[in-house]
């Protein structure tokens, strides 16, 4: 926000001074908002910092509505002919549980990671584009109300979250809650596609002096390949959308087999996303673990480049096995072997990764806190999970376990052993960095365990499930197919049950652990964990600008390296603490510190984006007026000031002498 | 940390361990007879995924307990007992490259049988006989065409259930009016689906007389979950004997009984999409029902020979009574045919779901059979509707129903 500028002698002052542009000298009549307390600061903000909190709050939400949909499912399948859910509601929920925990958990949950640490990691102040990225935010979020408000209006969609076609069509989904899933998705989709281009520039371009790619942490390199995943993968997706929206509202016959349409387009187009869809959500996870791994072993990360290269290859293979969701749609013996092959192919580098995290802890020092729980939780059951994903690979096995429960026991071990724990991790490896408080720890292993425990029980005899048969989908299961025996399907189904309730005291024991912090938990020290990267180098909370000056980088593990030092003996000795080295920084703030101001426009531009889509499905002057508001603020945008004049604050910075930080316009 | 939390994580790993991989087979089998299970081939195209399957269950329940107990070591022996910080070492690239050429090697062998065996399963040269199987919501259509070498002089419609001969290769020609639906018999072969616009095949071929189960596995709508398949395979005698059965002649029932009155009915209410074939109206024209005009998907079962079959709506219910269900379904392949052959008679009727379909079909089966909410359709069903009979019809309809040997 605004400048920050220090009083400076004149030998450091630059050159030639640049009038900053102010509201008389822009062409733009609005001024920008500048109020720095109240809703206000949250709504119009373009910090990356508050974005960041956004994104997790919102996430976090979304996530106890997917989560709530995920217990009803268990609930109805307990017992045989569950009776607690109807077959429409029963597949609006799965649809619902799965489209929520994918888009607007997951991936919004790992958007605000990277928007609050990438910025911090590499060295720099904000991201590339501080307006685009609100703008993300925004439409993330109305995307994601948008969706649910088809509960409320006639039915959520009930196609899957796969939406394979001709089942979504208006025919055989007659509600609008296939058009609203779409519309949402599609407003999701804009809200990633910025997002993603925003933090390439940033990671590119605005790396502190030093910083080559290969000492970028390794957070920040998987959120890169992830940006550049989504940067290619939501294009299919939205032109898949538009197909299926125009389909439904606009009477177009691109899935519609009667008009000469093949079903199978939609599988392609919807896997070609869908595919580099599952490393977008585990890579963030994995990176998040490839940093605090390290921290409590007090060694680097083992192997970093063949950890940085084996998930960039995890990007590129990533695009070659689509088909492999699609082994029973009879595409023929030679696509099937390829894709089979490839997919086999894909294990390998995510098996480097398994072996660097087990290396990283080989030899260490290691420290059990919450965070390298959630942490090594991860490697052996994201092992379990990719396991069980070799098996899919091997193909005609996979005609025997694809669409059962076995399938759903794999992908809740990559994604809830795998994503969710990881991002866990990052909640307690980063909270006391962001809220300048540390999570407690006797809580965060009670959350620990019963997330586990919960875990564990909840999906692990989905495996036993699908390889006695029991296919996916089914809103209720009859014993006639159950078989025999103590531990046939009513056993198992009724301990998945049972262990859904366990993990959601889990998640409960979270919620309550971050109520109690946030009323009186401990002050966080500046490095509480020993860290080793960038974002560890200035307050707790960051302070607005993050670095008082950009610091150089010599190594990777920057931070690390300032604090120890080989001794003549070879052992790593403590030379500075972390206080010193933030001193040093502070000692050599930079003079003039340019913030980005806050704008009104992203919010109002995202505000359109769900204007115009219920348009779309009831009314098309609305749909324009949704466009309207799109296209005015986008001038809006373009003309506003760049920065707010000093006066426009309240109070006016100018006055207060005290502080050595001032706004100027 | 303390004690008791690192013995926790030693028995929590070691438990959804094996939950998770090593144990899955294991356990798997302790439930025994799940009509379903993958793991239990009965015929040689699931032969040979389960022999392919098995060996890479292993290997990767052993990798998955070598890395877990790694972790576990580690975390035992590394754990902060006061030792020095480490040496800040990078990693060790040779190393890194063996315990990635491993994988690739043990993925490159499990790639050399996955390739055959794939090959293997989309072989159709030496097919012996062909069923065309269409589904639709929600049940499945089995189209014999004319085929001397088996009898089938003319084609067979029916439904419900699959009826194939033992050691014969059957190629299953799929396709779907409506929407996908996969087609899965796990004892017989792995799934394969069933698509609108095209036509997939699947072989699948049985070793013994039998009642296979399947679902269908293609999510598929409301009543997704109760789209079920049969699959009976007879001995080659018995087939014969079966196809003979199908190709008899339509037999009305006596004058002046309650089946007579109840083909009044049926001709009344029900043949305006079920055919049965041979059905003749007073007037002595045949009837030809017309389930494109009323029903989305264009198609209703055949209800020819009703009784030789053991399940009616989309194998949701039996036909026949749990107790003369299990007589069928747990007898010896030698008996096996025999039983099946002989059909459901009354006192084996399963009257209560029977009845109750009659009486209420929506409220059985979850389907779109709300006339005020057919407007997407042009006013037609998918599945069936309520038709509003009389306790009375009901009577008559049964005892009609049951002449349909």
């Amino acid at each position: 926000m605004a400048i920050i500028e220090r009083p400076v002698s004149l030998e450091v002052q630059p050159l030639i001074v640049v009038a900053p542009a102010t509201p008389s000298s822009a062409m733009g009549a609005v001024k920008r908002p500048v109020v720095t307390k109240g809703w206000r600061q949250w709504v119009f903000t373009v910090d990356h910092k508050k974005i960041g909190i956004m994104y997790m709050v919102t996430a976090m939400f979304f996530f106890l509505v997917g989560g709530l949909e995920a217990v009803a499912i268990r609930l109805q399948l307990a017992l045989p002919n569950g009776k607690i859910l109807n077959a429409d509601l029963y597949n609006q929920m799965f649809t619902m549980h799965a489209t929520t925990m994918v888009f607007l958990f997951v991936m919004p949950m790992a958007a605000g990671f990277a928007n609050y640490f990438i910025p911090l990691q590499i060295g720099a102040r904000d991201v590339a584009f501080p307006r685009i990225n609100a703008f993300g935010f925004w439409a993330l979020l109305f995307g994601g109300l948008f969706i649910n408000l088809s509960w409320f209006l006639g039915g959520a969609a009930d196609g899957g979250w796969f939406m394979y076609a001709p089942n979504s069509g208006p025919i055989f989904s007659p509600s609008h809650g296939v058009d609203f899933w779409a519309l949402g998705l599609q407003i999701t989709g804009i809200a990633s596609l910025t997002g993603a281009i925003n933090l390439i520039v940033t990671i590119l371009n605005m790396r502190a002096p030093g910083m080559k790619l290969m000492r970028m942490p390794i957070f920040t390199w998987m959120i890169l390949v992830v940006q550049f995943l989504l940067a290619f993968a939501v294009p299919v997706i939205t032109v898949a959308l538009f197909l299926l929206s125009f389909q439904r509202n606009f009477g177009a016959t691109f899935f519609d087999v009667a008009a000469g349409a093949d079903p199978l387009l939609w599988q392609h187009l919807f896997w070609i996303f869908g595919h580099p869809e599952v490393y977008i959500l585990i890579l963030p996870s994995f990176g998040i673990i490839s940093e605090v791994l390290p921290v409590f072993s007090r060694k680097p990360l083992f192997g970093y480049p063949f950890v940085v290269f084996s998930g960039a290859a995890i990007g590129f293979v990533g695009w070659g096995v689509w088909a492999h969701h699609m082994f029973a749609t009879g595409l023929g013996p030679i696509s099937v072997a390829v894709f089979s092959i490839s997919t086999m192919a894909i294990a390998v580098p995510t098996g480097v990764k398994i072996v660097n995290w087990t290396l990283t802890l080989w030899g260490g020092k290691l420290w059990f806190t919450t965070a390298m729980k959630f942490s090594i939780g991860l490697i052996v059951l994201f092992t379990i999970g990719g396991l069980s994903g070799v098996t899919h690979s091997v193909a005609p096995s996979d005609t025997q376990q694809t669409d059962t429960y076995y399938v759903v026991a794999h992908f809740h071990y990559v994604l809830f052993g795998g994503a969710v724990l990881g991002l866990f991790s990052g909640f307690y490896y980063w909270w006391p960095k962001m809220f300048g408080k540390m999570l407690n720890e006797k809580l965060g292993s009670w959350n620990f365990w019963l997330m586990i425990i919960g875990m564990n029980l909840t999906f692990g005899p989905m495996h036993i499930l699908g390889l006695q048969g029991q296919p996916r989908r089914m809103y209720q299961w009859t014993e006639n197919r159950a078989g025999e025996g103590l531990f046939n399907f009513g056993f198992w189904n009724l301990v998945s049950s049972i262990g859904s309730l366990v993990l959601t005291v889990g998640v409960l024991v979270f919620l309550i652990n971050v109520f109690i912090t946030a009323r009186n938990g401990k002050v966080a020290p500046l490095d509480p964990w020993g860290a080793r990267s960038l974002e560890w180098m200035t307050s707790n909370p960051p302070k607005e600008h993050n670095f008082d000056s950009i610091p150089t980088v010599k190594h990777l593990d920057e931070f690390f390296h300032r604090k120890y030092a080989e001794d003549t003996s070879g052992q790593m000795q403590q030379v500075a603490t972390a206080e010193e080295v933030l001193k040093q920084l502070e000692d050599n703030a930079d003079a003039h510190i340019h913030m980005p101001s806050p704008s009104y426009w992203p919010i109002i531009i995202a505000f359109g984006l769900p204007v115009t889509a219920i348009g779309v499905i009831y009314s098309v002057p609305v749909a324009i007026f949704g466009g309207i508001i799109i296209l005015m603020s986008a001038f809006a945008w373009a003309l506003e000031p760049s920065t707010a004049p000093d006066t426009d604050f309240d109070p006016p910075t100018s006055s207060d002498t005290s502080k050595d930080v001032v706004h100027v316009g | 940390m303390t004690l008791v939390n690192r013995l926790g994580g030693v028995i929590c790993r070691l438990k959804s361990l094996i939950l998770g991989t090593a144990g899955t087979v294991f356990l798997a089998s302790c439930g025994r007879n799940a009509p379903q299970d993958t793991f239990q081939p009965k015929g040689p195209n699931a032969q040979k995924i389960d022999t392919l399957q098995k060996p890479v269950f292993a290997v990767a329940g052993i990798i998955g307990v070598i890395v877990a107990v790694a972790v576990v070591y580690s975390m035992v022996k590394f754990r902060d007992r006061g030792q020095p910080i480490p040496k800040q070492s990078h990693g060790n690239p040779a190393l890194e490259i063996t315990l990635t050429i491993i994988p690739a090697l043990i993925l490159a062998v499990v790639g050399v049988f996955t390739f055959r065996t794939v090959f293997d399963l989309n072989k159709t040269s030496d097919t012996q006989m062909i069923i065309n199987v269409t589904g639709q919501q929600w049940w499945w259509e089995y189209d014999y065409p004319a085929n001397n070498e088996y009898g089938i002089t003319q084609p067979i419609i029916t439904s419900g259930q699959l009826v194939i001969p033992v050691g014969t290769k059957v190629m299953l020609r799929e396709t779907s009016r409506d929407v996908i639906h996969s087609y899965w018999i796990p004892a017989l072969n792995g799934k394969r689906d069933a698509v609108p616009g095209r036509i997939t095949t699947n072989r699948i071929e049985a070793d013994e007389p039998g009642i296979y189960a399947g679902q269908c596995t293609e999510f598929c709508g409301l009543s997704h979950a109760n789209m079920r398949m049969e699959a009976v395979a007879l001995s080659k005698e018995d087939f014969a004997k079966w196809v003979a059965n199908q190709l008899k002649p339509y037999a009305a029932p006596a004058e002046s009984t309650l089946a007579k009155e109840g083909e009044t009915v049926f001709l009344n209410q029900c043949t305006r999409c079920h055919q049965v074939n041979g059905l003749t109206r007073a007037d002595g024209t045949p009837v030809i029902a017309a389930p494109d005009e009323n029903v989305w998907s264009g198609a209703a079962p055949n209800l020819s020979h009703l009784m030789s079959r053991n399940t009616f709506a989309g194998a949701m219910f039996n036909l026949v009574t749990p107790e003369c269900r299990t007589d069928v379904w747990k007898s010896e392949s030698v008996t096996f045919g025999a039983k099946y052959l002989a059909g459901v008679d009354e006192p084996c009727l399963n009257q209560t779901d029977l009845r109750g379909w009659l009486r209420n079909a929506p409220a059985m089966k979850p389907m779109y059979a709300n006339p005020a909410l057919l407007a997407a359709t042009g006013g037609k069903y998918r599945g069936m509707p309520n038709l509003g009979l009389s306790e009375s019809d009901i009577e008559k309809l049964v005892a009609y129903l049951l002449t349909l040997k």
